[in-house]
């Protein structure tokens, strides 16, 4: 092991989902065992279930997505977005952009369903089959994992329905909280690249 | 008014369409295809995520870790009430919407908790899926420091707006 295997934070989707099975499984063969199998096969049939659902509201948002290509609005909609999505994603590539300005947009609009296949697209689109992570396919990631709606249309919803007396009064610090994740985020993505690169540097 | 901006952008769309003579049903079709597809390639890491939640919260891990984690949480101005949520975040959508929905239950939607609660839900996403759906197309096996930083964030929003309630 070099130094900068072990220098640079690694994450390993596998590791954390195999201490997720094992500590499970390990606590229910001592408390419940019979439990386990119908467990992992009730989760799976409600995955199915969502799954059904996505491809549902995938294919309403898809069609849509299509038409705005075809029509030329994504196009435009990307160069309104451009020097933004430039300057945080530092790449030069207009088929990506667009793509990006689309999940970007239907983020704030707080279409979280909608924007998940652009996002999976522009993902697809950056990879450089180098297996890590490149810089602007992390910033994509953060800013998807951060919630860029600034009303948050569902919980507003929620609230009203269970009796609130006023389901707007969270609005206020919802979007102060927003704004302070999204710059701490963007913060700390450009921070963590500046140290790599320095790293890297430093090695060759 | 905002159930009307949804429909006032689709007619638009379509009016626009109709001057610049693109065949909308044909690019709709060709769009809505591509769902099934899409659907079917992400399905299985949605699939292994949710089993691994649904043991460590059938086995009562997550209870257990709710217990241990308070006093911090508790520390940090997080209420007690709070710690299963803030601690399901970041793995799943519905299962945090699900605990929502008993916190305006057990104390009343108008709450400090039930609003804390949904300040902490609207400013954060749910990590961990995000994470393998966006990238189970892609041959990334590191995602280096983003999870990291995902979290890091996720928490601090979640104390913020703690304060926030407070004081708002």
């Amino acid at each position: 092991m070099n130094i900068k295997t072990k220098l640079v934070i690694k994450y390993y989707m596998n590791k954390i989902w195999l201490f997720m099975m094992i500590s499970g499984i390990l606590v229910l063969l001592y408390t419940n065992p019979s439990q386990t199998l119908s467990t992992m096969i009730s989760a799976s049939t409600s995955t199915v279930e969502l799954c059904i659902n996505l491809c549902a509201v995938y294919a309403v948002w898809l069609g849509f997505i299509e038409i705005i290509e075809q029509s030329g609005l994504s196009n435009k909609l990307a160069k309104l977005l451009r020097p933004i999505i430039k300057k945080l994603f530092k790449i030069d590539n207009e088929e990506i952009e667009k793509m990006i300005a689309l999940n970007l947009s239907a983020n704030m609009l707080g279409l979280g369903n909608a924007s998940t296949p652009m996002g999976i697209k522009a993902m697809k689109a950056l990879d450089d089959k180098s297996g890590t992570a490149s810089f602007p396919m992390i910033m994509l990631l953060i800013l998807n994992t951060t919630s860029l709606q600034l009303l948050p249309t569902t919980i507003m919803g929620l609230r009203a329905s269970s009796g609130s007396l006023s389901p707007s009064d969270i609005i206020l610090p919802t979007i102060i909280a927003s704004v302070f994740c999204i710059t701490l985020s963007i913060t700390l993505v450009k921070l963590c690249e500046s140290i790599r690169n320095k790293k890297r540097k430093g090695e060759t | 008014m905002s159930s009307i901006i949804l429909p006032v952008i689709f007619i638009f769309l379509f009016i626009y369409c109709l001057f610049k003579k693109i065949n909308t049903y044909d690019a709709f079709v060709k769009g809505a295809k591509s769902s099934i597809k899409l659907v079917i390639d992400i399905f299985p890491y949605i699939a292994s995520i949710m089993i691994a939640v649904a043991l460590l919260r059938v086995s009562g891990i997550t209870q257990f870790l709710t217990k241990l984690l308070s006093p911090i949480f508790n520390f940090l101005g997080i209420p007690k009430e709070l710690s299963e949520i803030v601690l399901l975040r970041p793995f799943t959508g519905s299962g945090s919407f699900a605990l929502l929905e008993d916190v305006f239950l057990t104390y009343g939607p108008d709450s400090y908790i039930s609003r804390c609660a949904c300040v902490i839900m609207g400013c954060s996403e749910t990590i961990f899926y995000v994470a393998t759906v966006y990238f189970s197309q892609t041959k990334v096996k590191k995602l280096l420091y983003a999870i990291p930083i995902a979290l890091v964030v996720s928490f601090v929003g979640v104390i913020v707006s703690c304060l926030l309630c407070k004081i708002i």
